[in-house]
């Protein structure tokens, strides 16, 4: 059991590291961006309510302002104030978007958004790239195969936001068929339980999941071809074939279930950087996901927020490639927990 | 010399390659180009008001022209030859980088090789396109060369991995072996023994620093806070999706860069399987060859 318990515990304290680490280094890079985002949302202030406030006073709002986002002081001292903030009481400190609305209430609302499109999509990508590379892996000497690979192969690397911009112009204005904008209908009530609004949220989600899906499905398909392709040369697999079983016998239990392994954390890793990749797919489609709060948080230099984001993204990552680390060992015999 | 053998051993290769040399021919050839689309030596393709807006394609204007009255063609040859540039040296600088942290780390090991890659992975974990929108978004004039540097230094992590993996290998070899009991320096064995092996993977990471530098320029262009005095592709694809050209019918302003664009990934994706497939035999069966 010994070793078992180091090696968790060496994985758990990277895991800590790297995203203190990693914080740290987004940290300073923010605030190194020249800026001042308090005089500019003051004097935007006036100008929406036509009123002029003379110097000393604007200051004193300023400060207070200051003071209340935590960007007082030295560099240093916002630095250690804020970390102690957000890891200690996990307070990200208000949001300049319906100031003082706390950041992390921003961040809550986006959230489920990306995470039905993109992680929806990202699964749907991943079991259809998984399942057909696998029968493309097994049949290979044939046309169809040929052709998907090849396919793939020229697409896999198309980003996503062009195979989005081809969806909106083919089923959103040359046929009209799907909406081109936003999640869901405004004309209906917004409710959880309404089937109606639930039917009109999955029909505004099919354009961009579509534009996500056609690409990941080529990654998942090339890297399952190529397992599926190395494993069927493996001894075991010519046995199987001796014994006289029927392919798809061997494709199910053999073959598949050898190339799962790698894939699913493949699946793993690609849902952890859901939150990084597809900023651009919810742009092109007006989608009110992670992606528009933080293009309006740059807008506005709102560094709480700006932070709360991207420390999101990176703890989603780690945390995706420490669950992997945490588990492989368990599930694949072949691991050892030293190395 | 790698390029023949890879043209020989592999078909992606070929295609690839000339689809990137077509492009690279445009770009270099532009000026001229663009004088034969324009047929006046005295205007400039982003002069607005040339011509009359929104023209369909036509003999004049194979391309049509754009909401400001500029020549699509023309237009579209300059958005070539810039982005290109900015792709080539975004792409050289990147793997320069690559290659000097990735030999450190490949070749020191140890504790070095230890900072190396945590910082590699930090890198690599912090979301880019975010820190790219932030820089391009304060930074008060962007020319050509600050923005391909600006996107490389987003796009070294990928070399610095491939080369430390490859250099992690190599020099575990007997040739590498022989010439360290033979006294030969460190410089000598890293530039004479090890790096001779690794130009393949050298184009590998150029063909792919180009293109991640491509992705980023687009998407900072995209979201509409990229620089507006640069003609980019991704300006092209961001001005015509500005303004409403698949709604209005003239689809062909938004594909024109669009195809350019995904002529430009296609090539340089098929020169990266293509070097792949010819010289890494593990990969071999990644194309089915």
């Amino acid at each position: 059991m010994k070793p078992l318990v180091s090696y968790v515990i060496t994985r758990a304290l990277m895991f800590v590291l790297s995203i203190w680490g990693a914080f740290t280094l987004a940290f300073f890079f923010f605030h190194l961006i020249p800026g001042d985002p308090v005089s500019a949302y003051l004097q935007q202030l006036e100008q929406q309510f036509s009123q002029t406030v003379d110097a000393a006073d604007a200051a004193a709002m300023a400060a207070e302002m200051k003071a209340r986002l935590g960007i007082d002081g030295s560099l240093p001292e916002q630095y250690w104030r804020f970390l102690g903030n957000v890891f200690i009481r996990f307070d990200l400190g208000p949001s300049f978007i319906n100031f003082p609305k706390p950041a992390l209430e921003h961040i809550l609302e986006k959230l489920p958004w990306t995470l039905w499109l993109l992680g929806t999509s990202t699964i749907i990508s991943w079991i259809l790239g998984f399942v057909v590379g696998g029968i493309i892996g097994t049949f290979r000497n044939n046309f169809a195969s040929q052709f998907l690979i090849n396919f793939s192969l020229v697409i896999s690397q198309i980003p996503s936001y062009f195979t989005a911009l081809f969806a909106l112009f083919l089923f959103g204005y040359w046929f009209v068929l799907l909406p081109t904008k936003g999640a869901y209908d405004p004309g209906i009530e917004k409710d959880l339980f309404n089937p109606r609004f639930l039917l009109s949220v999955a029909r505004y989600a099919i354009m961009p999941a579509m534009a996500v899906v056609m690409v990941g499905v080529a990654g998942t398909l090339i890297s399952t071809r190529s397992l599926v392709t190395t494993i069927l040369g493996d001894d075991y697999l010519q046995f199987a074939h001796a014994k006289g079983l029927r392919r798809s016998h061997i494709l199910m239990r053999y073959v598949l279930r050898n190339a799962m392994l790698p894939q699913i954390t493949g699946l793993a890793l690609s849902l952890g950087f859901v939150l990084n990749g597809f900023y651009l797919v919810e742009i092109i489609f007006n989608y009110p996901g992670m992606g528009s709060l933080f293009l309006s948080a740059i807008r506005l230099l709102d560094y709480n927020l700006i932070l709360g984001i991207v420390l999101m993204s990176i703890t989603v990552v780690l945390a995706a490639t420490f669950i992997i680390d945490l588990f492989l060992p368990l599930i694949d015999p072949r691991i050892k927990l030293n190395d | 010399m790698f390029v023949v053998d890879a043209w020989k051993r592999s078909g992606y290769f070929r295609v690839g390659s000339i689809m990137l040399a077509v492009l690279l021919a445009i770009a270099v050839l532009q000026p001229w180009l663009s004088q034969l689309a324009l047929q006046n030596p005295d205007v400039s393709p982003m002069s607005m008001g040339t011509f009359e807006p929104y023209a369909d394609p036509s003999l004049r204007h194979p391309a049509g022209t754009d909401k400001l009255g500029r020549d699509m063609l023309a237009l579209l040859f300059l958005g070539i030859r810039v982005s290109m540039l900015i792709a080539l040296i975004a792409g050289c600088t990147a793997t320069g980088i690559g290659i000097s942290l990735g030999f450190i780390a490949g070749y020191k090991g140890g504790w070095v090789d230890a900072v190396l890659r945590t910082g590699t992975d930090m890198v690599l974990v912090i979301p880019s396109l975010p820190l790219l929108i932030a820089l391009a978004a304060y930074l008060p004039t962007i020319s050509i060369p600050v923005m391909s540097l600006l996107l490389a230094a987003f796009a070294w992590p990928f070399t610095t991995r491939i080369i430390r993996s490859q250099v992690l290998t190599l020099k575990q070899r007997p040739f590498v072996d022989l010439a360290r009991t033979s006294d030969q320096g460190d410089m000598s064995i890293i530039f004479l023994e090890i790096m001779p092996n690794l130009l393949p993977f050298l184009g590998v990471s150029v063909a792919v620093g180009m293109s991640s530098a491509m992705l980023a320029e687009i998407g900072l262009q995209l979201i509409g806070l990229g620089p507006a005095s640069i003609n980019t592709l991704g300006l092209m694809v961001q001005q015509s999706v500005q303004s409403g050209v698949l709604a209005i019918g003239k689809w062909w302003i938004l594909f024109a860069p669009v195809s350019c664009l995904i002529a430009f990934f296609v090539a340089l994706n098929l020169i990266n399987i293509g070097l792949e497939s010819a010289f890494n035999p593990r990969l071999r069966s990644v194309t089915g060859d």
